[in-house]
């Protein structure tokens, strides 16, 4: 059971494990005779420790105390008495039920035999030998010495001595044959083995001749290939830096055609915007512009100048006299007061238009002109000094309107 | 090399490259620079000039009779194209220069600047840090006919000259409303325009020198001398008028400024031209080819054309036109690499109609190389297009094209026996068209410098408008 019981639990697990439980011993045969003087005790049993009735368990301090103080509890007594009863008759059933050894056959007799390593006398008087020892002081107990029980019975022996058995010579002649043959077999198969070998190694040598010239001839051959192949390499970059600097070339002639194509018209048009910003300019033009017509302008100013200072010149006299006159007529007006003629209408009006053709001159006239002119419309004089003076009013005017005209018409063409 | 090998022919990037680039007129610029300066290293000084490279910074001189409004538009270009404004105000109150002191003084006295002084005054001006690297703006410089010339003399050119130009009465009237912020410096009108805020709305101080008669003195000054300028600057004076809304002759002003000139630089025109069926595009490739030489490569035609010819790509097309289904994006570009790639493509320019139809096309156009230098959109209103197609008919006797609006047949027997082609119906016409518009606006995103043009008007006021597109170079956006 305990085996079973192990083999499952090794299953379930699938680890080996042994246990055994605690189990009797198997030599329990008993030595000695039974011991008549002995009381019956209880028989003592191996047993479970576990089930033992001596052994407490559970509770030390709630312990059935009635037994240990000498009043016997009659109940347990009672029960002690019983099982003690029980015990002795499942006792002697055990003894009757007990398996022995089948009753000998007719003619037979069972006898019993020792079977151990050393036989032993079984003698009915129980030697007894008395010793003693004394161990010494400080000695220490030596090791118990192996119990060799001492030899009972007698030895014998039995020699067979030379010649008895066998004849020597006889039985070892084929042994020795097979045995010299066998060497023999081996010494010859060694040579030949040897000889093998030496021919092995012969064709070895020679075939490793054949392969050295093979290779050789496979180097030279690689040799050749490698030098092919670099030259062609050699060539291809060659033909390939050709191509590339002829594309190359190419290009750089058609960049520079391109280019002059492209920049043909370039001067010509550098020029023309030159000229166009004002640049470059025409020398002659520019000279005449800038030196020849100011001073022409100036000159034409002064000329205008003149001409001018010289009218109002005129006019000053002009008025001098009329006003001198105006003066004589009105001290005879006063004498003769019927002599009055028109206002001041039509020199007035001779004077507010050229006094608008002042206005719009260079602004270089003097105002006095105008003031001058706008005084005039106060004269009130004699109708023929008048009509002289409007005259020469009128000459005068057309005189600087031409003049006029003419100085502006020459600012245009200068511009 | 020898001279065995096939002829070497410039490969078409060059010039697209120096188009790009504009190569010309940057040699253009340096040769001008060399002849002015004559350095003795010309070397070293080609090289500071590129570094410069100020090359297409704004030069722009603004006149104009008082009142017209110059300052202010020269303000505002300034700020708009981040450029340094010179007046002859702000150049003799430059507190670092003694010529501005001299001139100043002289100022104090006399009421105005010699011409000498002011020119010194730019020319110092001009040859500082930020003039040479963000332009310049003179505002009502140069005065007189000396002035310019001697500026010209110097070699100081601007690029772009406007002339503001008003009648008399109105600039005399303007100038009356005229008002000055004094902390800002900027000019203000009382009815034109009047500043927003209350506080610069107290501060503004009345100008002097407004009143009627004093501005007439001026205007009579300037138109004495404007008159002897407008000759100094040939090619690139424009005039404006300034009788209108300041910001009107602000945007004027700044379209002429921000368009080139046209360059002497050898130029192939790459025409593509995109626009809904009838806008004409057939029509003005046709005259572009005639006028310019240029090879009309129209993609309906040269697909018809290469299934004739019964080539590789011309089989394979008829096998997708016999089945009705429309030729893949990928057998058209190699029928047209085919065709652009020939020599007379490459060295008279193309003009494209007709493909891409969507930005897909494009793409692709683009990546193999064929960038079209102009891209023109004829924009045609539905109508329009309706009327110029659905109106066509056939004569099937004589194989006359008539149409009834525009040629109608002359005798009632034609009219009677005309006949339409499927291709102008109504429903088709307005499908296609459809199919145009769904991918015109991702078209004009990807060819962002294309110009639109009307399509809706005479063949040949198009055309005009068309070859202005080409010959003027394409407007350089500042913003």
């Amino acid at each position: 059971m305990t085996s079973t019981l192990t083999d499952r639990t090794s299953r379930a697990m699938g680890t080996y494990t042994y246990t055994s439980r605690p189990r009797v011993l198997p030599c329990q045969r008993r030595r000695y005779r039974d011991n008549l003087l002995q009381p019956e005790e209880e028989p003592m049993r191996y047993g479970n420790i576990m089930y033992d009735r001596r052994v407490i368990r559970g509770n030390t301090y709630a312990l059935h105390t009635g037994s240990l103080l000498g009043q016997p509890d009659p109940l347990e007594l009672q029960k002690e008495q019983a099982a003690k009863r029980r015990a002795l008759a499942r006792k002697r059933a055990q003894e009757q039920l007990r398996p022995r050894t089948p009753e000998p056959v007719e003619g037979r007799k069972h006898v019993d035999v020792q079977t151990e390593l050393y036989l032993e006398e079984i003698a009915d008087r129980i030697i007894e030998v008395d010793m003693e020892c004394q161990t010494d002081a400080f000695l220490d107990r030596p090791p118990t010495p192996l119990f060799i029980p001492a030899k009972t019975g007698r030895d014998v022996a039995t020699q067979i001595l030379e010649g008895e058995l066998f004849d020597f010579d006889l039985e070892v002649k084929p042994m020795l044959e097979v045995l010299v043959g066998k060497t023999i077999e081996q010494a010859l198969l060694e040579v030949m083995e040897e000889e093998e070998l030496a021919n092995l190694r012969a064709s070895q040598y020679a075939y490793e001749e054949i392969r050295n010239v093979e290779l050789a001839e496979v180097q030279r051959l690689e040799e050749q290939e490698r030098r092919h192949r670099e030259e062609k390499e050699r060539r291809k970059k060659q033909q390939w830096e050709i191509v590339n600097k002829h594309n190359e070339t190419a290009q750089k002639i058609s960049a520079r055609a391109f280019a002059q194509r492209y920049l043909a018209d370039l001067l010509p048009s550098v020029f023309s915007s030159l000229r166009d910003s004002g640049y470059f300019y025409d020398p002659i033009e520019r000279d005449i512009e800038i030196g020849f017509l100011p001073w022409l302008m100036n000159e034409v100013e002064k000329t205008m100048e003149y001409s001018m200072v010289g009218r109002t010149v005129l006019d000053l006299l002009i008025r001098e006299v009329v006003e001198k006159r105006l003066n004589n007529y009105e001290q005879k007006e006063n004498r003769d007061p019927s002599l009055r003629s028109e206002g001041p209408n039509g020199p007035g009006a001779m004077g507010q238009t050229l006094g608008g053709y002042f206005n719009l001159s260079q602004t270089q006239r003097p105002l006095s002109d105008r003031d001058y002119l706008q005084r005039t419309q106060y004269d009130t004089r004699s109708s023929s000094q008048e009509r002289r003076f409007m005259e020469e009013r009128e000459l005068l005017g057309q005189d600087e309107d031409t003049e006029m005209r003419r100085t502006l018409g020459k600012t245009d063409p200068a511009a | 090399m020898d001279a065995t090998t096939a002829p070497h022919l410039i490969p078409p990037e060059m010039p697209q490259y120096g188009e790009e680039k504009h190569v010309f007129e940057l040699m253009q610029t340096m040769l001008e620079q060399l002849l002015i300066y004559q350095p003795e290293d010309p070397i070293s000084f080609l090289i500071k000039h590129l570094q410069r490279d100020n090359d297409n910074v704004p030069k722009i001189v603004i006149l104009g009779p008082p009142a017209s409004g110059k300052t202010t538009i020269a303000m505002w270009l300034c700020k708009h194209l981040n450029s340094n404004l010179l007046t002859r105000d702000n150049l003799t109150e430059r507190k670092s220069s003694s010529v501005a002191t001299e001139a100043r003084k002289h100022y104090q006295k006399f009421k105005r600047v010699p011409s000498t002084l002011l020119i010194r005054l730019i020319q110092q001006r001009l040859t500082e840090e930020d003039c040479v690297k963000r332009g310049w703006i003179l505002d009502g410089i140069p005065e007189t006919r000396e002035q310019a010339l001697v500026i010209q003399t110097l070699g100081i050119a601007p690029r772009h000259v406007i002339v503001l130009n008003a009648p008399d009465t109105v600039l005399i009237e303007r100038n009356l409303g005229k008002r000055i912020d004094p902390q800002t410096r900027e000019i203000y009108h009382t009815t034109f325009d009047w500043p927003p805020e209350p506080e610069v709305q107290d501060r503004l101080i009345e100008p002097e020198g407004i009143s009627e008669q004093e501005t007439a003195q001026k205007l009579l000054v300037y138109h004495r001398n404007i008159i002897k300028l407008l000759p100094s600057y040939p090619r690139v004076l424009k005039t404006i008028n300034a009788d209108q809304p300041c910001v009107d002759v602000f945007y004027q002003a700044l379209t002429f400024v921000q368009s080139g000139h046209r360059s002497n630089a050898p130029f192939t025109p790459r025409v593509l031209l995109l626009g809904p069926m009838g806008s004409g595009k057939s029509l003005q490739a046709g005259l572009l080819a005639q006028k310019y030489g240029l090879v009309n490569v129209c993609c309906g035609q040269l697909l018809k054309e290469t299934v004739a010819d019964k080539s590789k790509v011309g089989e394979l097309i008829w096998s997708f036109l016999e089945k009705k289904v429309t030729v893949p994006d990928s057998v058209i570009l190699k029928m047209l690499t085919e065709r652009l790639d020939q020599q007379d493509c490459v060295q008279r320019g193309w003009v494209l109609h007709g493909f891409p139809r969507d930005v897909d096309q494009a793409q692709r156009l683009d990546g193999l190389g064929y960038v079209p230098n102009r891209v023109f959109f004829l924009n045609v209103p539905l109508d329009s297009i309706m009327e110029r197609l659905t109106l066509r008919r056939i004569d099937p006797v004589t194989g006359e094209r008539y149409h009834l609006m525009y040629k109608p047949p002359p005798t009632m027997e034609i009219q009677a026996r005309l006949s339409q082609h499927p291709r102008d119906a109504e429903e088709r016409v307005k499908f296609k068209v459809d199919l145009y518009y769904r991918n015109s606006t991702e078209l004009e995103h990807f060819y962002r410098w294309a110009i639109a043009i009307n399509g809706d008007q005479d063949p040949y006021t198009v055309f005009e408008y068309i070859e202005s597109g080409i010959i003027n170079p394409l407007p350089r956006k500042v913003l």
